[in-house]
């Protein structure tokens, strides 16, 4: 089930908790949208391009967080509701002009909306956003379940024009990911039109320039509008205590974790014994509120995921009002009662509880954990690689084999996307890949490993890059790599979309979120642009790659640019179908002797290959071969057979 | 039966085993490394790059022929050169020994290609045209000084393929390549290194039949003292020469300590103290100056007339009856000419060939390579 024209008011649908976020935009009559893709946070704009419509509504995927939370801000200085998606550390792309439009203030109600991945399910970091609405001044929402995700995000439009700033809504990947039923709102009718007002002085906020300065003055104002939004959140539906008027303990909680803790609480049936303080508005907390509830106890305990964000914000409200309320003892990350890192659940919840309640966890009983152990087995063992007919897998193997052979420790400096998968599991990329940090960061590694050859480094510098990435934070790292002459070659890895996320798309594809037709910016006249001696190769051609990458280590000083196109094997226009049909032929195939020892199944691993014990000779699964041929070229006995595919 | 078939082969292959671990650990990364490529073209693991032996991937076989070929992994030399040699010819110094000549092309013109004498490519060249060989796995000159191993077929294309290379050529895996086409009567040019790693080849039973040993049909072996590291030579050679013009190169022998480097128009010399350093690490520590296990070796003469006169004529051993007869073939249709040879010369090589495998078991640094090279004839 999912969210489609057809549903009305008042119906109740089963949504992800990314289409209930949606939703609440479109019921608040969100106007423009903009974002970059990132797990868990694709589907909001994914959603939202699906009511894409002319005049009525814009979505767009931009290059990047911050040039979309930019586009989002246009439009709410233009008069028309706004909002930005990323994942957590997209924030910290944007941050810079946050931390500046958070000073200058917006005008139509604007909203950023980030989805954090507490245990890093899909990202190689844990970063927290929350953080960012104290650091920047600005209100905090964090919805706890999918109405409340829905209602929340339509009203964080009108608590944004209310006080004239951004809001921040945050999700976590067990809200944005999981489904529950939401009851509709309505679709307003009216849009607004679009005209920037410019023309008033600076201190005119409905006419005015809008800009942070005078810094000081407008600092205060927005201090201002954080008071204001405090004393807003005193009265909020989106925080609601439960349990008895005097628990033994408090939890207090927000986001998914209020689940994990009313579970945590019913397991051990202590339900009048702890009273649970769930929180909508995480930042600025209520003084007044907290007050009230902190009164009715001595102990606390403050269940959040990663760091003690709320932990810390309660403590400084206690401390605050020691006088009033008294002495508190607070349980949570600071004294090691859970986690601070990694996710949270209701075991560890319980656990906690237990402890400070003295009640032992209930035990499973034997029967039933020997189920769960017969479940666990029955999961296949999937080993962590590309996709059969991946051009990753083929581009990583000539590189490897183009290192080999030069032989000087050359490394890749590896990049955000599915080709990262050569720095997390290396023998998917055939132990190339040293470095992974953040997204364009290969390119920014390579620049400055470029530089050291003074320093007698003369290991050859590779940096590799997906096609998203390269418009998304790549450009500028690759620009400084050709403006200081850096050693390196910067090998753009373009599977023709933003694959890892789901083939949203990016300026290199002529067709834009809504699906319209789109100008192109191409990746090689652009290098060119930029100075860079620009080859471009298909990664299916092994030892045409391999070549070429061994000529460009040898070659000049300076930044050597390989383009290597091949579409993902899960791409639209590929998926399903097959170039080859491939076959092992038995009489040729060596297996495991001396002379081949299964290097197909062994070192390359595509997963259409399958290495048949009884037989000892390889066998091409054919359901999940993808039929690209690339296996055929790395056996060494040419066992490996492909036919041209009958096109269908 | 199986097993016991698989436990007779063990007690036979007991003495040296390993696979390309152990390759990798006593000889890729110890330096010990001749570039010979015995070990390459026989699976996907290792390739020759430049004049290097490099690991694709890695092989997790306990046991393979690439350890079992590779020159630089133990052996017992004495046992396979009484497998393959006539007792009485054998000699401590030089390995057998059933004749010793002078002998230079009786055509100028071949004498003119080649290094010295032109003996090498004149017998090459003779056993295509007689058929007694169909495939000749040589060396041409490559880009920037990095031979090129090649096979041909064709006698003219032979002739044209003589000179000497510095940088070492990866002809065992050229041979293990043309083992795989359809040649049936093989012969190689190769140097010390190259004609052991064929000689173990040969010695080992399933990997000899399987690839068709049977095939080899006669190993001219090169007289040698060292050879060069590419990458140090070129860096040497570029800042005096233009390497695309390079056309040749020799030692003369030991009193001139230098490396001539010719080019059409003008001949550079490079002191040998300049050039020693490139010499290839794996040849400090090899004992072998004449191609021991070979049907015949070829070096450069020495002569009373002196090195001018000398550097167009050859050494010659002669050590199996295949050598010999080829050796009387080319007297015969007088593709070779010989004169008589000067006394004391036979001893003098004896001394030379001894003092290389006396530098290779000195200790690491003290081997002397440089003025090892011009007593090598
Ligand atoms: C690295 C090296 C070091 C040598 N050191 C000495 C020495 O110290 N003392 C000495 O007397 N002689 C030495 N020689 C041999 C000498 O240079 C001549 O090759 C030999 O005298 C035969 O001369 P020729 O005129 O008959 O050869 P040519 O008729 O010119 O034929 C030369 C043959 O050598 C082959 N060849 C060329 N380069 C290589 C290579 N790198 N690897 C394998 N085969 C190759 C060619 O295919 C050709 O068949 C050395 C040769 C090499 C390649
Ligand atoms: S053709 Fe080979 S490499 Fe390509 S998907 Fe099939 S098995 Fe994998
Ligand atoms: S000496 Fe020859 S066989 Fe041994 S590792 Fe080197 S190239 Fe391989």
């Amino acid at each position: 089930m999912s969210m489609d024209r057809g549903q009305r008011e008042g119906d109740e649908v089963l949504l992800m908790g990314n289409e209930a976020i949606a939703r609440g935009a479109l019921e608040a009559g969100v106007q423009v949208a903009a974002g970059y893709p990132g797990t868990p946070s694709s589907e909001i704009i994914e959603t939202l391009s699906r009511f894409a419509e002319t005049g009525k509504l814009y979505v767009e995927w931009s290059t990047n967080e911050k040039v979309a939370m930019e586009t989002a801000a246009a439009a709410s200085f233009a008069g028309l509701r706004s909002l930005c998606v990323m994942k957590q550390n997209g924030v910290n792309v944007a941050s810079d002009f946050l931390l500046h439009l958070a000073g200058s203030g917006t005008r139509a109600g604007m909203i950023l909306i980030t989805c954090d991945d507490p245990g890093a399910l899909s990202s190689v970091n844990e970063g927290e956003s929350r953080h960012f609405a104290r650091l920047m001044e600005i209100p905090l929402l964090e919805p706890a379940d999918f109405q409340e995700a829905k209602e929340m995000t339509r009203w964080a439009f009108t608590l944004s024009e209310e006080i004239r700033n951004i809001v921040m809504v945050r999700s976590v990947t067990r809200m944005s990911h999981a489904s529950g039923n939401v009851i509709l709102g309505a679709l307003p009718p009216a849009v607004r039109k679009a005209e920037f007002l410019c023309d008033g002085a600076v201190s005119d906020p409905e006419r005015g320039p809008v800009i942070s300065a005078p810094v000081i003055e407008k600092h205060r104002l927005q201090q201002e509008k954080i008071r204001k939004a405090a004393a807003i959140f005193e009265k909020s539906p989106f925080n609601a205590y439960s349990g008895p008027e005097r628990p033994e303990l408090l939890i207090i909680t927000s986001s998914a974790c209020r689940l994990y803790s009313l579970e945590a609480v019913s397991l051990l049936d202590a339900e009048d014994r702890v009273g649970i303080l769930k929180l909508g508005t995480t930042w600025p907390l209520p003084p007044a509120l907290l007050k009230r509830v902190l009164s009715t106890t001595e102990k606390i305990l403050i269940v959040e995921e990663v760091l003690p964000f709320l932990e810390e914000q309660v403590k400084i409200l206690a401390a605050e009002q020691v006088r009033e309320i008294g002495v508190k003892t607070f349980y949570g990350k600071n004294d090691g009662a859970l986690p601070m890192a990694g996710e949270l659940n209701p075991d560890l919840a319980m656990a906690a509880v237990g402890r400070i309640l003295g009640i032992d966890p209930p035990v499973l009983s034997s029967a039933y954990r020997k189920k769960l152990r017969a479940f666990a087995g029955l999961a296949p063992r999937r080993e962590q690689t590309f996709c059969p007919g991946c051009p990753h897998r083929a581009s990583y193997w000539s590189i490897r084999e183009a290192l080999q052979r030069d032989g000087r420790g050359g490394f890749v400096c590896g990049d955000i996307g599915c080709y990262a998968m050569a720095s997390l599991f290396p023998a998917a990329g055939f132990y190339t890949a040293k470095t992974l940090h953040a997204m364009g960061s290969g390119t920014g590694l390579a620049s400055g490993f470029g530089k050291l050859g003074s320093f007698g480094m003369d290991q050859p510098i590779i940096a590799v890059c997906g096609d998203s990435t390269f418009y998304h934070a790549a450009i500028p790292a690759l620009i400084n790599a050709v403006h200081q002459n850096a050693n390196i070659i910067f090998i753009a890895l373009d599977n023709n979309g933003t694959a890892m996320t789901g083939f949203q798309s990016h300026p290199g594809i002529d067709i834009n979120a809504m699906g319209d037709a789109s100008p192109v910016v191409d990746i090689a006249a652009l290098c060119g642009a930029i100075g860079a001696k620009v080859v471009v190769g298909d990664p299916f051609a092994l030892q045409e790659t391999r070549e070429t990458l061994n000529r460009l280590m040898e070659g000049q000083q300076g930044v050597k640019v390989l383009i290597l196109k091949q579409s993902c094997a899960l791409s639209p226009e590929k998926k399903g179908t097959k170039r080859y049909l491939m076959q092992v032929d038995d009489a040729l195939c060596r297996g495991d002797a001396c002379g081949c020892n299964r290097l197909c199944t062994r070192i390359f691993r595509c997963p259409g290959l399958l290495w048949n014990r009884e037989k000892k000779k390889a066998q091409i699964d054919e359901v999940i071969c993808a039929g690209c041929g690339v296996c055929a070229g790395i056996c060494p006995a040419e066992a490996i057979r492909c036919e041209e595919a009958a096109k269908s | 039966m199986r097993e016991t078939e698989r436990k007779a082969d063990s007690s036979e292959e007991e003495k040296v085993q390993g696979g390309q671990r152990e390759l990798e650990e006593r000889v890729l990364r110890t330096g010990f490394c001749t570039g010979c490529g015995a070990c390459v073209n026989l699976c996907p693991y290792q390739a020759s790059y430049r004049d290097r032996t490099v690991i694709l991937h890695h092989c997790d076989l306990a046991q393979g022929r690439c350890f079992a070929f590779c020159p630089r992994t133990p052996a017992d030399l004495t046992d396979m050169k009484s497998r393959f040699y006539d007792e009485a010819d054998l000699t401590h110094e030089l390995g057998a020994v059933k004749g010793f000549f002078i002998a230079r092309a009786a055509q100028e013109g071949n004498r003119r290609r080649s290094q010295h004498g032109g003996v090498v490519t004149a017998l090459m060249t003779l056993a295509l045209r007689e058929g007694l060989i169909d495939a000749a796995v040589l060396t041409e000159k490559g880009e920037e000084l990095l031979p090129r191993a090649v096979t041909v077929s064709e006698p003219e294309a032979a002739a044209q393929l003589g000179g000497s290379r510095f940088v070492v050529s990866p002809t065992v895996a050229e041979f293990n390549r043309a083992l795989r086409t359809d040649c049936r009567r093989i012969g190689v040019v190769a140097t010390p290194c190259q004609a052991l790693a064929i000689a173990k080849m040969r010695l080992q039973p399933l990997a000899a039949a399987e690839s068709g040993m049977d095939r080899l049909k006669l190993v001219v072996g090169l007289f040698c003292g060292w050879a060069l590291s590419w990458r140090p030579l070129t860096d040497i050679l570029r800042e005096k020469t233009d390497l695309a013009a390079v056309i040749g190169m020799d030692i003369p022998p030991s009193r001139y300590h230098t490396l001539e480097v010719y080019m059409p128009e003008e001949t550079a010399r490079f002191s040998l103290d300049e050039i020693t350093p490139c010499v290839r690490e794996s040849c400090r520590s090899c004992a072998d100056m004449t191609a021991e296990f070979s049907d015949l070796s070829v070096g450069s003469a020495r002569l009373p007339e002196g090195w001018e006169a000398a550097r167009l004529w050859n050494q010659v051993i002669v050590r199996t009856k295949r050598g010999r007869d080829l050796l009387e073939l080319a007297r015969r249709r007088g593709v070779l000419e010989f004169r008589e040879v000067p006394a004391g010369n036979l001893e003098k090589l004896k001394a030379a060939s001894l003092n290389k495998k006396k530098a290779a078991n000195r200790p690491q640094g003290q081997s002397g390579a440089g003025d090892r090279m011009g007593q090598a004839g």
